[in-house]
């Protein structure tokens, strides 16, 4: 019997073509979107550009020509030099060929056309070089025998700070976009678990009818509609999880199986959040499905899925929403797993994710395991 | 003596101030075709209800093949089988897909499954269309899947709850002729509609309800003979006397007569030639007549006799 419905719930999700376009075809469609929105943003913050720059050499400087040289080529050039006269490198920054003109004469001087991240790397590179050649000058003219040491010590990075990684997850603030739509895709699970509701209350459909006057226990065919339901939403998930990973190749941290797990919990809850909605009062099945769908939504923008900003908000002056809110929870799961090494957090949002499945399977099955009804 | 297989007795059942049922009694033996029949709102789908522990009640008892029925007692879930009035199949699965799984309710060894949802297809006439889909079905045969997904089991008992509602003649003449087939297999029906022609039709005997009250129970024959009613002879006179009208109401048999619209119709209780004598006067007074309607009595002129009003809604 429990296989029986069990096959027959699964069938039955597969095709309801709402589904299948809420929980796989809208977060592909929306990840893709995330992805070319976001993509431009996240190439400038993790690839560096080389900046192009024109030398007009008025009096030869072997060693800034030798510097220059060597900042121009290798793996990660800092500039696309180019060795030109004044007309030539002033018709290339006017047309934008160049971010700037470094000049050599007695002293190093720059013209640019704008100001500009670029235009301010040049000068600070300038700054540097001039600085560093009047020490070495000094030295040379005052101290020659400690040239070498001044050299050395030229030689060695010199930071005050140190760069400490909690993990090797993707720092990129972006990727809480594709966390939180994980989080929907799962959380819409809860439209299945409506309908799991709508068709075992006698007093909902007739559908439900029908089953309640079979001679089937309705604990063994509630929990094998629920499984159903929850192993297609879990596919269906982890079809979007793979896009995003795999096709999207979006960076999500290296704890891929967990990620995948984040999904499973995640798509229990929706369904049995779905369960539990569905199976209060006696409401007409569109005004369920709406309170699901509102439900489902003011939670996922709760959670920062339309405003990013929106969870910080919360999280500042109502704290306790985010501790609850479903949605806000499976996204964690995914804030954790990226950015921390240990599970504590992760272990901490996905106990409270199951604890609020089981409350949510048990409400619902409370409403209804009634076997009468005082009207239908 | 067949055996009794549904025996209700002083159901009550409220609905805050409404009484949907008032110490109804009912009671059916093997084999019967009952039908239950009144107009809508008269309490016979919550009857049903209530036979089939779905609504609770607040009186009386119901026992099916000699067992109180409970909404645990699957001994007796297992041998009813339900057509509800509103279609009850998913509508993503296909027509074989939506017999299997409810007849899988019930039975539980596959290939005996498989052996009944064929039967239940071929019974109905479903078998062209078992792959399609619910909404691609015309309204009859939606019908006809319900009726497959209820019976697919070989139930002993069968509920039709008014399983004809917006069907077309084809299909509702398919309908009736498959439970009586059920019938003829062995089993009890159990047949609500508030279609007269229907009941008086197919059932063995008839349960008139009104106002959640079995107000009479019999064959047709045996309810007919509870009324007054033998016979009602229609005329067509352009013109009429009352004198004329006097003489055919000290007709014998005669115990009432009306004349409007120029219609004459004559109602007689017993005796054997009516019609004759009625026609007798009006040729004798030299009144021309056209058409003549001579009407045995029918469920409804049962039903208005008994309850003072119209069995059958005006829209039906």
């Amino acid at each position: 019997m429990f296989f029986h419905n069990f096959k027959y719930s699964l069938k039955n999700a597969f095709r309801q073509k709402e589904f299948l376009f809420w929980i796989l075809a809208f977060p592909i469609i929306l990840g893709t979107f995330f992805y070319v929105a976001f993509n431009s943003m996240y190439e400038k913050e993790s690839v560096f550009n080389e900046i192009p720059i024109a030398i007009v050499e008025n009096t030869e400087n072997t060693a800034f020509k030798e510097v220059i040289k060597e900042l121009s080529t290798g793996k990660a050039p800092m500039f696309d030099s180019k060795f030109t006269n004044s007309k030539a490198a002033l018709e290339m920054l006017k047309s934008n060929d160049i971010s700037g003109i470094i000049y050599v004469d007695s002293e190093l001087s720059l013209t640019v056309s704008k100001d500009g991240i670029k235009q301010t790397i040049i000068k600070s590179f300038l700054d540097q070089y001039q600085i560093r050649e009047s020490i070495i000058t000094e030295t040379v003219n005052n101290n020659p025998q400690n040239l070498q040491s001044v050299i050395d010590a030229m030689s060695q990075e010199i930071n005050c700070n140190e760069n400490l990684s909690l993990s090797h997850g993707n720092m990129n603030t972006y990727i809480q976009y594709f966390y939180n739509l994980i989080a929907m895709a799962a959380f819409f699970g809860s439209v299945n678990g409506l309908y799991i509701a709508i068709n075992n209350q006698g007093n909902l459909s007739a559908i439900a009818a029908r089953k309640c006057i079979s001679p089937t226990n309705k604990l063994t065919s509630i929990t094998a509609s629920l499984l159903a339901s929850f192993a297609a939403q879990l596919i269906c998930v982890s079809i979007g999880i793979t896009y995003i990973l795999f096709t999207l190749k979006v960076d999500m941290g290296n704890k891929i199986p967990m990620i995948y797990l984040s999904g499973a919990v995640g798509s229990l809850t929706g369904v049995t959040m779905g369960f539990f909605i569905g199976s209060f009062g006696r409401l007409n099945q569109n005004v369920k499905m709406a309170i699901s769908m509102s439900v489902t939504m003011l939670s996922c923008f709760l959670s920062g899925l339309m405003i990013g900003t929106i969870k910080v908000f919360i999280e500042r002056y109502l704290p306790i929403v985010n501790r609850i809110n479903p949605a806000a929870l499976i996204s964690d799961l995914f804030y954790c797993l990226n950015i921390y090494d240990d599970y504590k957090r992760y272990t901490v949002k996905c106990v409270t994710l199951l604890i609020l499945s089981v409350i949510f399977a048990i409400g619902g099955f409370l409403q209804t395991r009634r076997k009468k009804y005082a009207s239908l | 003596m067949a055996k009794t297989v549904v025996k209700i007795e002083n159901l009550v059942k409220r609905y805050k101030e409404l009484i949907a049922l008032d110490h109804f009694n009912l009671e059916i033996k093997e084999g019967e075709i009952l039908g239950l029949l009144g107009p809508n709102g008269s309490g016979k789908t919550t009857t049903i209800n209530c036979l089939l522990s779905l609504l609770s009640f607040d009186k009386g008892t119901i026992e099916i093949f000699g067992e109180k029925m409970t909404p645990s007692n699957y001994k007796i879930k297992k041998q009813i089988g339900i057509i509800m009035q509103n279609v009850a199949v998913f509508n993503e699965l296909t027509v074989y897909e939506n017999i299997d799984y409810f007849c899988g309710l019930y039975i539980t060894d596959k290939s005996l499954r498989k052996k009944y949802v064929q039967e239940a297809i071929e019974f109905t006439g479903l078998q062209d269309f078992i792959k399609f889909h619910p909404k691609k079905l015309s309204g009859g045969l939606l019908r006809r899947l319900n009726i497959a997904c209820g019976i697919a089991h070989k139930p002993k008992l069968i509920i039709l709850d008014e399983p004809t509602v917006a069907v077309d003649p084809q299909s509702r003449n398919k309908i009736l002729e498959g439970i009586a087939d059920l019938n003829r297999n062995g089993a009890t029906i159990i047949y609500t509609s508030h279609y007269m022609e229907e009941v008086e039709q197919l059932c063995t005997r008839i349960a008139i309800m009104d106002k959640g009250k079995n107000l009479a129970i019999g064959t047709k024959d045996e309810l007919k003979k509870m009324i007054k009613n033998t016979e009602t002879v229609t005329i067509e006179v352009l013109d009429l006397e009352n004198s004329i009208i006097s003489k055919i109401n000290n007709l014998p048999h005669v115990y009432e007569v009306n004349y409007n619209d120029s219609k004459l119709r004559v109602y007689c209780s017993g005796g054997k030639h009516n019609l004759v004598r009625i026609l007798d006067v009006l040729t004798q007074n030299n009144v021309p007549f056209g058409r003549v309607f001579s009407e045995l009595p029918t469920l409804n002129d049962v039903f208005l006799e008994i309850t003072g009003k119209e069995l059958r809604d005006k829209e039906d």
